[in-house]
């Protein structure tokens, strides 16, 4: 029971996602870091008032972080099919480790 | 970016680079801003005494106290990434010996607020020279917080100083303590603009791209006159003796004549 509860609270921290998702969570960090930095300055310069500026950067960091840290449902649409579990005689597949068979 | 702890470093690993290459632009940005200073200083009555550095002192130093007429726009300092701007008034006059560099001393100094820094006790606040010298007697309660915020109307544009006859805030010495008779003494502004994020720049006569170097802000060249004596016959303005006082019967504080 506590171990259940334990893995669950791991995975739910680890929040893991596929390699898809990695992919597509890099290239959103940068787009929307690098977008609020450009909106940020610019915005600023053309009101003459750096807070707003300030506020514009740390609004656009605060969206990345909620956008990419979660492992979002969208960053696990692509699943890595894993080979089928097996048990006992193996049945075509030879697994080699240091040279010795397993399995 | 496969877990939760890598997306975060990344993300704010990414942050800090974005934050700072943002922070180089807008300390670029102020170098497209045109600026031209321009002040005029003039000397209004100077006059040499002999004083102590501290009340226990064996030592008697000469001291000069210098008054003086500025006025001054520095309007263009305050762009988007101005804090604030340190000004100061200095006296320079040269060394005893021509192989020494000249002797500069700051007389007065003021920290000019842009809009955007929020207030606090040291910002000068320019006199208001329609207002009376004497001071009011109802004085602003100590809970009123309207009171203590700086008025929104300023007396001028901001950066803009028309000082009268201003008395210096500091009296000045020189590493010798002898300070009477010595000639070629010059005032002179300079400033400091501290920036939100960038370099700290100081006044300079050179132009630099859209940037103009300060036009005047030297006064004539003047003398330190001997003890007692006095370039213009002037009341220092400094305060009178008790004379002044008087104690009524009933009242917490002296009662203070028009000091006329």
């Amino acid at each position: 029971m506590a171990d259940q509860l334990l893995e669950q609270v791991r995975d739910a921290v680890e929040g893991q996602i596929d390699f898809e998702g990695q992919r597509l969570a890099e290239l959103i960090t940068t787009v929307l870091l690098g977008a609020s930095g450009i909106i940020a300055f610019f915005v600023g310069f053309m009101a003459q008032d750096i807070k707003l500026a300030l506020y514009i950067g740390l609004a656009g960091t605060a969206v990345t972080f909620v956008a990419v840290v979660p492992p979002w449902p969208f960053y696990n649409k692509n699943p890595e099919p894993w080979l089928p579990p097996h048990t006992g005689a193996v049945s075509g597949i030879q697994i080699d480790v240091d040279g010795k068979k397993v399995g | 970016m496969h877990s939760a702890l890598v997306r975060v470093q990344n993300v704010f690993g990414f942050f800090t680079t974005v934050a700072f290459t943002v922070a180089a632009v807008i300390a670029l940005s102020t170098f497209i801003n045109p600026q031209f200073p321009s002040a005029s200083v003039q000397l209004r009555n100077v006059q040499v005494v002999r004083g102590r550095p501290h009340y226990y002192s064996y030592k008697k130093e000469e001291y000069a106290h210098i008054k003086f007429d500025l006025d001054t726009d520095l309007s263009t300092l305050f762009n988007w990434n101005t804090k604030q701007v340190f000004l100061y008034l200095k006296a320079i006059y040269p060394s005893t010996r021509a192989s020494e560099p000249a002797s500069e001393a700051i007389i007065w100094d003021a920290i000019i607020p842009a809009a955007s820094a929020p207030w606090h006790q040291n910002h000068y606040i320019h006199p208001n020279p329609k207002k009376s010298q004497t001071k009011s007697k109802a004085k602003p309660k100590k809970n009123d917080k309207a009171a203590k915020k700086p008025s929104e109307e300023l007396l001028y544009k901001r950066g803009e100083l028309h000082l009268n006859n201003q008395r210096p805030k500091y009296q000045i010495t020189d590493i010798s303590g002898k300070l009477q008779n010595r000639t070629d003494v010059v005032l002179e502004l300079g400033w400091n603009v501290q920036p939100w994020v960038g370099a700290l720049v100081w006044a300079n006569k050179v132009d630099f791209g859209v940037w103009e170097g300060l036009k005047g802000g030297v006064s004539p060249k003047f003398s330190f006159p001997e003890i007692g004596g006095k370039k213009k016959t002037e009341d220092l303005g400094t305060e009178k003796g008790k004379e002044g006082h008087r104690l009524v019967v009933g009242e917490e504080v002296p009662i203070r004549k028009d000091r006329g």
